[in-house]
C-alpha cells in the first residue's frame, strides 16, 4: 500500500499531519469505574487509541504455588482485540504482548504497597480495543486509574506517554503514521514527582536529542497526570453537590 | 475460582421466582435495558457496543479478501470468535477459548449463518480463488449475566453497520454490507420448574439448565441450543420457544430504530 | 499547615507538612504526609487519615463477620469471608462438641454463619470462632452485601445509625465488618431494610445523611399504610 512518489512532510509550518504542534498531546478522554464486575476499572481514549483497564484484587492466588508469603504479587496482562488493528489479528498473546505485559507491570509495581496483602494477587488487565500508536502508554494510564478505583494503596499514580523523532524533529505522543515512519520512539512512565518507572527506546537518537525527547515526554506525563487526577476527584465531586466550601489539597511537585 | 453463594440467597431468589417475582422487579420473561452503540470502533469495518443491563459486549467486524473453502469455491467465508477475557469476570481465565467461549462463538455464528442474513454468494470475488472473509469477533467486557444474547445482538448490530472495504484492496468503491435478516437470540434459564429470561449475574449461577432460541425477522427459528446439566420438560421447551419469538420481535423492532 | 476536611484525595496527594500527623491510609516521605489511597481525607485526634472509597476487606482480630462455608476438611470449615483471605473455623471453636463426620450436619457448603475473627497471623492465616451465644449458623432472614468501606457509616457514631434503623425498621440487623449484613423481620420490613441499607451505602460519604434516612423511612413507611 505504501509506495509514495514523494516523501511525506511530517511537519509543515510547525504543524504535524494531524494539525498538532510538536509539543502537543492528542486529545485524551478518561472515564473511571466503567465496569461492574471488576474491582476497579478505567476507559481511556488517547487520540484514536481506545483502551480499557480492569483491576481484580487483592484476591486469592491460583495456582497456589505462585503466592508469596510476605506480599501480593502483581500480574499485568496486555491484550489486543482482533479488531483493534488495521489487519485483523489472531486472538491471543504474541511475543510483543508478553513484553508489553512485563514492562506494564514493572511500570506500576514500584508504587504499589504489596506488603499490605501477603499471599494474594493484584491482577491488572488491559484490553486494547482500537490501536493507533501509544497503546502501551494508554494502557498504563488506564491501569493506574483503575488501581486507584479499586482502592489499592499506592505511593502515587503513574502517568505515561511517548516522545518520538519524526522528520528530524522531536515530537510528543506520536500517532500511527509518525510511529511507522519516524526515526525513534520512546515511551516512558513516571510518578508525578518525576521518578521513572518505564523507559523504552527504539530507533536512533543523539544524546542531545535524547535529552530533548525525555524532557518532552516528562511534560506530557505531567499533563496526563492532571487529567487522571481531575477525573478521579470529579467522580465524587459531583455527588458532593451543595456541600460547603471545598479546600484545596496540595498535589505532588 | 468458585462462585460462593449462600443457601439463604438461593432460597430467597427461588421463593421470589415461585411468586413470579425477580430480585430487580422484572417479570420472568422481561429483559433488562438494552443500548447499542454502533460504529464504536471506527477502524473496524463494522462494530457495536451492546449494553444489556450491566452486561457489556463489544463486537468488531473485519473484512479482507482470502481463499474460499475447497467445498464452497464461490462463497464468502464467515469466521466467528469469542474472547471471554479475564477483564470481564472474576471467573474468566486467560488463555484460548474454553468450551463456554467456543459454544458462544458457534451459537453467534449459527444465528448469522442459518438466518441467511448474509448472502455468501455475493461475497465472491473470483470463484475458486478469492472471496471476502468476514471476521466477527466478540469481545466480552463485563459479564453481568446473559452474555449470549448480548453477543448475538452485538454481532448483527455490527454487521448492520459494516462497510465492505473494497477500495483499500483495489476492488472498487466501498459499499455497505448487505444484511438480509436480523437474527435475535433469546436465552432462558430453568430453575426448580421456574423459567426466567435474560438471567443476570445473581440468577445465572443458580440455574442448572439454559436454552437459547434464535429467531429471524420472518418468524422462523434458525438456531437452538440447550445447555447445562439439567433437564427440560417438553412443555417447558414449547413455552420457551413461544416467549422467545415474542421477545425477539420486540427487541428487533426496538433496536432497529436505535 | 493542613487544609483538609473531608476532601477527596488520590494516592500521592500531599496532606500535611507535619509528619507527626500521619494517620491511617497515609505515608511519610521527606517529612511530608501523603495519601496512600483514593478516598476522603479527614482529621481525627490530631491525625490526618484517608478513608478509602473501595478496597477489599482485610480481617482483624475481634471483627464480627458473616461467612459462607465453601469447603470442609477433616477438622476445619473453610469459610469465605468476602476477603482475599479465607477464614478457618476449627471444629473446636464450635460451641458443641462434635465429631468430624458430623461437621456438615451443622454447617455444610453454602451455609452462612455469624462469626468472630479470633486471630490473624502475619501470613494472614485467619482463625474464626463461633463459640459465643450470639454467633453461629444463620438459619433464617436475609443476607446482603455492601462494600466494607461503608460499614462504619452504616453503624454510625456510637452505633447511632444502626440503632435508629433497628428501631424504625422493626428488624434484627447484624452488620459484619466484612460488609455482609443479616436482616430478620417480616417480609415487608426486610424489603425496606435492604432498600435503606443500599441507599446508605450509596450516599455514605455525603453530609446530612442521617436526617435524610430518617425522612426516607418516614415517607416509605407512610406510603405503606
Amino acid at each position: 500500500m505504501i509506495f509514495m512518489e514523494e516523501k511525506i512532510s511530517f511537519i509543515k509550518d510547525g504543524l504535524r499531519l494531524d494539525g498538532r504542534r510538536a509539543e502537543e498531546l492528542r486529545p485524551i478522554k478518561i472515564e473511571v469505574g466503567v465496569l461492574a464486575r471488576a474491582d476497579g476499572s478505567c476507559y481511556v481514549e488517547m487520540g484514536k487509541n481506545r483502551v480499557i483497564a480492569a483491576v481484580y484484587g487483592p484476591r486469592e492466588v491460583h495456582p497456589r504455588h505462585l503466592q508469596e508469603v510476605t506480599r501480593a504479587i502483581v500480574r499485568y496482562r496486555y491484550n489486543m482485540a482482533s479488531f483493534s488493528v488495521e489487519e485483523r489479528r489472531r486472538p491471543g498473546p504474541d511475543r510483543r504482548s508478553h513484553e508489553l505485559s512485563k514492562v506494564g507491570r514493572e511500570a506500576l509495581e514500584p508504587v504499589i504497597l504489596t506488603s499490605y496483602f501477603p499471599r494474594s494477587v493484584i491482577d491488572v488487565f488491559v484490553e486494547i480495543l482500537q490501536a493507533d500508536a501509544g497503546t502501551r502508554t494508554a494502557g498504563i494510564n488506564a491501569a493506574s486509574v483503575a488501581l486507584a478505583d479499586a482502592g489499592i494503596p499506592m505511593r502515587s499514580l503513574i502517568s505515561s506517554c511517548a516522545a518520538g523523532k519524526v522528520g528530524g524533529e522531536i515530537v510528543l505522543d506520536p500517532m500511527k503514521e509518525e510511529d511507522n515512519f519516524g526515526d525513534a520512539d520512546m515511551p516512558i512512565a513516571m510518578t508525578p514527582a518525576g521518578e521513572i518507572t518505564l523507559l523504552q527506546m527504539d530507533g536512533g537518537l543523539t544524546i542531545d536529542e535524547f535529552h530533548e525527547a525525555l524532557e518532552l515526554a516528562r511534560s506530557g506525563c505531567r499533563q496526563i497526570y492532571e487529567v487522571q487526577r481531575r477525573v478521579l476527584i470529579e467522580k465524587y465531586g459531583q455527588l458532593e453537590g451543595e456541600r460547603g466550601e471545598r479546600t484545596e489539597v496540595a498535589t505532588c511537585d | 475460582m468458585t462462585n460462593v453463594i449462600s443457601e439463604i440467597r438461593k432460597d430467597y431468589l427461588y421463593n421470589l421466582m415461585l411468586r413470579g417475582e425477580r430480585a430487580d422487579g422484572r417479570s420472568f420473561d422481561g429483559y433488562r435495558d438494552i443500548s447499542i452503540q454502533r460504529g464504536f470502533i471506527e477502524k473496524a469495518e463494522g462494530s457495536a457496543l451492546v449494553k444489556l443491563g450491566k452486561t457489556q459486549v463489544l463486537v468488531g467486524v473485519k473484512m479482507q479478501p482470502g481463499e474460499p473453502f475447497a467445498d464452497s469455491p464461490d462463497r464468502g467465508v464467515i469466521i466467528t470468535n469469542a474472547e471471554l477475557v479475564p477483564l470481564a469476570s472474576p471467573f474468566f481465565e486467560p488463555g484460548p477459548p474454553n468450551e463456554m467461549g467456543i459454544e458462544l462463538a458457534r451459537l453467534v455464528d449459527r444465528g448469522v449463518r442459518e438466518s441467511k442474513s448474509l448472502d455468501l454468494k455475493s461475497l465472491c470475488i473470483v470463484p475458486g480463488e478469492k472471496v471476502w472473509i468476514i471476521f466477527i469477533d466478540v469481545h466480552i467486557l463485563d459479564d453481568c449475566g446473559n452474555i449470549m444474547d448480548a453477543s448475538s445482538l452485538g454481532a448483527i448490530a455490527a454487521l448492520l453497520n459494516t462497510i465492505v472495504p473494497a477500495k483499500k484492496f483495489g476492488l472498487g468503491e466501498d459499499y455497505p454490507l448487505e444484511v438480509k435478516d436480523v437474527p435475535i437470540a433469546t436465552t432462558a434459564m430453568e430453575f426448580g420448574g421456574v423459567i426466567l429470561f435474560d438471567a443476570d449475574s445473581d440468577e445465572e449461577p443458580i440455574a442448572s439448565t439454559k436454552m437459547t432460541v434464535i429467531t429471524t425477522a420472518d418468524g422462523r427459528i434458525c438456531g437452538m441450543q440447550k445447555s447445562g446439566t439439567g433437564m427440560l420438560e417438553t412443555e417447558q421447551v414449547y413455552r420457551i420457544v413461544d416467549i422467545a419469538c415474542e421477545r425477539a420481535r420486540e427487541i428487533r423492532e426496538k433496536f432497529l430504530e436505535v | 499547615m493542613d487544609r483538609i476536611d473531608r476532601t477527596i484525595v488520590v494516592p500521592g496527594d500531599i496532606l500535611s507538612e507535619d509528619e507527626k500527623r500521619s494517620g491511617e491510609g497515609t505515608y511519610v516521605k521527606d517529612g511530608r504526609v501523603h495519601s496512600l489511597l483514593y478516598g476522603f481525607a479527614n482529621y481525627r485526634d490530631n491525625r490526618i487519615n484517608v478513608i478509602p472509597l473501595a478496597g477489599k476487606y482485610v480481617p482483624a482480630s475481634g471483627d464480627h463477620i458473616i461467612g459462607i462455608v465453601k469447603d470442609i476438611t477433616f477438622s476445619n470449615w473453610i469459610v469465605d469471608i468476602s476477603s482475599p483471605y479465607d477464614g478457618l473455623l476449627h471444629i473446636s471453636e464450635f460451641p458443641k462438641r462434635i465429631d468430624s463426620e458430623e461437621m456438615s450436619l451443622h454447617l455444610r457448603i453454602g451455609s452462612s454463619l455469624m462469626a468472630r475473627v479470633k486471630e490473624v497471623d502475619c501470613t494472614m492465616k485467619v482463625e474464626l470462632t463461633v463459640n459465643d451465644r450470639r454467633l453461629g449458623p444463620i438459619k433464617n432472614g436475609r443476607l446482603m452485601e455492601i462494600s466494607h468501606t461503608r460499614v462504619p457509616r452504616l453503624i454510625g457514631k456510637g452505633g447511632s445509625m444502626i440503632g435508629m434503623l433497628k428501631k424504625e425498621l422493626n428488624c434484627n440487623i447484624f452488620v459484619g465488618q466484612n460488609g455482609r449484613i443479616w436482616v430478620s423481620g417480616n417480609e415487608d420490613d426486610m424489603d425496606l431494610a435492604i432498600k435503606t441499607i443500599l441507599l446508605i451505602e450509596k450516599e455514605a460519604h455525603t453530609n446530612g445523611l442521617t436526617d435524610r434516612i430518617v425522612e426516607f423511612l418516614r415517607v416509605e413507611k407512610g406510603s405503606r399504610s
